[in-house]
Parts: structure tokens; C-alpha cells; sequence
């Protein structure tokens, strides 16, 4: 048994967990720092994946910055912590559509095979060989997820705008 | 010591790891002890005072017996806190604040991690102590708590963009995010970054006093009105655990700028090069952490929403010309 195999248990475990948790718990803040480890998780899953970029970007965006919006937006806004779910009707149904659901993705996941060659980037810098792609091979894509952003932006702040008006 | 990292990891080399981690710490809480000791000093001098004098010669038990103290007080948990996250909480903001630190290099020879990415690893994992304050604040289930986090949450998120933002012109000119590659890059230029990115550098300096939340943008734990924002319920080690945290930040930071703008191990002349790098860079480190409590004595606390639009309409902007003006001479020149 590796130490790579250790540590993916490890962190597949807690990924896991970590949904599993932000599912079940009853606090709504609770529920956002089972999130919180579950996204950093993920960053040592890339991390093992000699993803490092990708792994700090899941930091510094999902663990850091969202998480800590989503705990402002629940602390300004709601004030009962507690959300009484109808739970218990359809338990026995859904466990039977969830089931099923595994059984499917597991077997798709043991018949999956993925064509190509692996790339082979362990001995690159990493940022470079990405900064190189981003902006030769996939710069049109790029640039219209900026345009995206662009317009999610505009639109954020025109319907904060009308609902400050409004009042 | 790049070697001693590279070895395979078995028992006995993953033994000397976690060894050497547990000397870093050691480092740190020494830094942490004095440095609290030195501030004290310092704002004591500089309002014609003497600061801590009894314990110890010169006060220097000081700190050593304040956290004494601080271990063997009663744990107190209110009776209305959310108590699993109130217990995790200290945990979340300490944990990052020592796991940035791998990646620092002190000299050539003497770094841990020599990852490709150190500078935004750094900012990256900083940013998750903000968490653990936030949860902290509102596991206390006080007011000025909840305050205190609202507003450390909303200082760190704004500060954030200009602090990586006034990065972005070292790294255009360095062309890595290696902090190894960027000290070497301020060696082969023959001056230090602060010279030719001195925008970039005023803005990292106060942005970085805003994540570091020391004066003049300690409104997250001011005391005259917020008691101590945050940390309020929090007593005994879990308290310690904060503060600790706070100041091991304050390491991190004078590390970084040291290493980014001001040439980290590299003497400032040539002649004065017998010397070791790792006097010039505890030389410089020490005169960054002077500068922050310098600050603290002299400078006023400014109010939330004046933090608010110097970060949004000033510092923010500043940043984005500097990468355009720095995008441009790479270009010309």
C-alpha cells in the first residue's frame, strides 16, 4: 500500500464526509464549514493530481472566498438557524432511486476507459504550460468566459440597482 | 536542503520531516514570544513609556508568563455559544496560519517546500483563517462578535483583490510565481523590486496591513467599541490560539515582503556580500515587523466604510494600472 493511496483515501474520505455532512446537519452555518472541507479536500485531491494551479485556485476561490460569502449572506439575512425539513414520507422510495443511482455510476466508473495518452506535465511548470494554452490553443474560449463574467457583473449590479430603487 | 526534501518518503525520512516542521514551529513561537515583547517595548517608547520591565530582566519573562496564564486559565464555553463549532473555530485559524509558512524560503539553501506556485499558495491558504474567525464569531452568539466577523469577512474579501493584484507586476517582470525565482530575478536585475514596482509596492504594503488587520485597519477587533471583535468569549487557550495565529500572520507577511520586494537573502551591496543571507534577510524581516508596530503607535484607526472605498476606489484601480503600466514597459523595453 502507497502513501499516495493513504492520502487518497484520506481525502476522498473527507470529500465525502464533507458533503455527506453539509447534507444532513441541521444549522445552516454547520452546514457551510462541512461544505468548507469538503472543497478543501478537493484541493489535495488535485494536489496529488501534481495539479497545483488548480488546487490553489479551488483554495483561494471555493474554500476561501466563497464559503466565507455564503457565512456573511446566511448571518445578514437569516436569523432562525434552524431549517425544519419534511422529512421520513418518501424515505423508502428515495433510497431506492439513490441505490439504483450508485449502482449505475459504479458501474460506469469501473467500465469507463479513457482514450489517449495521459499528458505528461510532472516535470513543466505548471502555470506557464497553462498560461501558454489559455491564451494559443483556447483563447476564444477564454475570452468569452471573461465576457461572461463581464455580464453577470452588469447584471448583478443593475438588479441590485432596481431593488434599491424599489424602496 | 532542496536534496535532504527530495528524498523518498519512508519512515525514518518522513520522521525527519515532521522533525523539521516541529523546529520550524519552535522558530515561530519564539518569534511569536518577542514579538509580542517587542511591541509592547516599542509602543512603550514611543509614548514615552517603558512597557513591560518586572518579569524576568528587562521584562523579558513577560510574554512567557502571560501565556502561562493564558494555559492555565478555566475553559470557558458560554452557555448559549454553539459549542462543536466554537471548539473548531481556533482551530481553523491557526492551522493556515502555520501551513503558509512551508513554502517560504529563508535563504538558497535553507527553504522547505520549493513549490512552483509559493507566492499564491501563500495568499491562497491565508485566506481560510477568515473562516475560522467568521465561524468563531458566530459560534459565540454575541453581537460584538458577530460585528467583529462581519466585519473581518468583508475587509479580508476586499483587500484581497489589491493585495494579489499589486503581486501581479512582480510576477509579469519575474515571470514565475516561485518566490526562489523571484529573489533570483532581483539578483540578476541589480535592484529590488520595490524600486521598479514601487506602485505595486505601496499598495501591497497597506493592503497587506488589512489582511494582517493591524492599525490603521484593526477595526475588526477595535476595542473601544467592539471589545475585542471576535475573540470576545473566547478566554484561555482557545484565545491564545487566535492570537497566535494573528501574529504567526504577522511572520508570514514581513517574510513575503521581504522576499518579494526587498530582495530577501541578497545584501543590498555587492561588497557587503561575505556576509550570510540569512543575517540580511532576519535584518530585513525584523525592520518589517519594527514597521507594523511603528504604525501601530503612531496611526489612527479609520472607519469601516472609509476602509471600504480606499480599498474599492483607490487601491483597486492603482493596482490595475500598475499591471497595465508594468504589461506595457515589458512590452517596450
Amino acid at each position: 500500500m502507497s502513501g499516495q493511496f493513504v492520502a487518497f483515501f484520506i481525502l476522498s474520505l473527507l470529500t465525502i464526509g464533507g458533503a455527506v455532512f453539509m447534507i444532513s446537519l441541521q444549522k445552516v452555518v454547520h452546514q457551510v464549514v462541512a461544505l468548507a472541507f469538503s472543497f478543501l479536500s478537493i484541493a489535495g485531491l488535485y494536489v496529488m493530481l501534481e495539479a497545483e494551479f488548480v488546487a490553489v485556485t479551488q483554495v483561494l476561490v471555493y474554500a476561501g472566498s466563497i464559503s466565507i460569502l455564503m457565512l456573511f449572506g446566511i448571518m445578514l439575512t437569516r436569523h432562525d438557524a434552524h431549517e425544519d425539513t419534511g422529512r421520513g414520507k418518501f424515505k423508502f422510495l428515495a433510497f431506492i432511486v439513490v441505490a439504483a443511482f450508485f449502482v449505475l455510476v459504479f458501474m460506469g466508473i469501473q467500465t469507463m476507459n479513457i482514450e489517449g495518452t495521459p499528458a505528461n506535465f510532472s516535470q513543466q511548470n505548471n502555470v506557464l504550460e497553462i498560461g501558454k494554452l489559455m491564451f494559443s490553443q483556447y483563447v476564444i474560449p477564454f475570452e468569452i468566459m471573461s465576457v461572461l463574467l463581464l455580464v453577470a457583473l452588469v447584471g448583478a449590479i443593475i438588479l441590485a440597482k432596481r431593488e434599491a430603487d424599489d424602496k | 536542503m532542496s536534496q535532504f526534501l527530495a528524498q523518498p518518503l519512508g519512515w525514518g525520512t518522513g520522521l525527519i520531516f515532521a522533525l523539521s516542521a516541529v523546529v520550524l514551529l519552535g522558530v515561530v513561537l519564539g518569534f511569536v514570544t518577542y514579538a509580542i515583547y517587542f511591541e509592547r517595548k516599542v509602543v512603550g517608547w514611543v509614548q514615552f513609556r517603558h512597557g513591560p520591565t518586572r518579569t524576568g530582566p528587562l521584562g523579558l519573562l513577560q510574554t512567557v508568563a502571560d501565556v502561562l496564564k493564558l494555559l492555565l486559565k478555566e475553559d470557558i464555553i458560554p452557555a448559549l455559544a454553539d459549542k462543536p463549532l466554537f471548539v473548531l473555530a481556533p482551530l481553523i485559524a491557526f492551522v493556515p496560519s502555520f501551513a503558509v509558512l512551508a513554502t517560504l524560503p529563508f535563504t538558497e539553501s535553507i527553504h522547505f517546500a520549493d513549490l512552483g506556485i509559493g507566492l499564491l499558495y501563500y495568499i491562497a491558504v491565508s485566506g481560510i483563517t477568515t473562516l475560522g474567525s467568521l465561524c468563531g464569531a458566530w459560534a459565540a452568539n454575541n453581537k460584538y462578535s458577530i460585528i467583529g466577523g462581519m466585519r473581518a469577512a468583508a475587509q479580508m474579501i476586499s483587500y484581497e483583490i489589491p493585495l494579489i493584484m499589486s503581486l501581479v507586476g512582480v510576477i509579469l517582470m519575474t515571470g514565475s510565481l516561485n518566490l526562489i525565482d523571484i529573489v533570483n530575478k532581483q539578483a540578476e536585475m541589480g535592484m529590488w523590486f520595490f524600486i521598479p514596482q514601487i506602485l505595486g509596492f505601496g499598495i501591497f504594503i497597506i493592503a497587506s496591513l488589512a489582511e494582517l488587520s493591524r492599525t490603521p485597519f484593526d477595526i475588526v477587533e477595535a476595542e473601544s467599541e467592539l471589545v475585542a471583535g471576535h475573540m470576545t468569549e473566547y478566554s484561555g487557550f482557545r484565545y491564545a490560539f487566535f492570537m497566535l495565529a494573528e501574529y504567526v500572520y504577522v511572520f508570514g507577511m514581513a517574510s513575503i515582503t521581504t522576499l518579494v520586494f526587498l530582495g530577501g537573502w541578497l545584501p543590498p551591496f555587492e561588497f557587503l556580500g561575505f556576509i550570510p543571507g540569512i543575517v540580511w534577510f532576519i535584518l530585513k524581516f525584523s525592520f518589517m515587523v519594527f514597521f507594523y508596530m511603528w504604525l501601530r503607535a503612531t496611526f489612527p484607526r479609520m472607519r469601516a466604510d472609509q476602509l471600504m472605498q480606499l480599498g474599492w476606489k483607490v487601491l483597486l484601480p492603482l493596482s490595475l494600472v500598475n499591471i497595465f503600466v508594468t504589461a506595457l514597459l515589458k512590452e517596450l523595453l
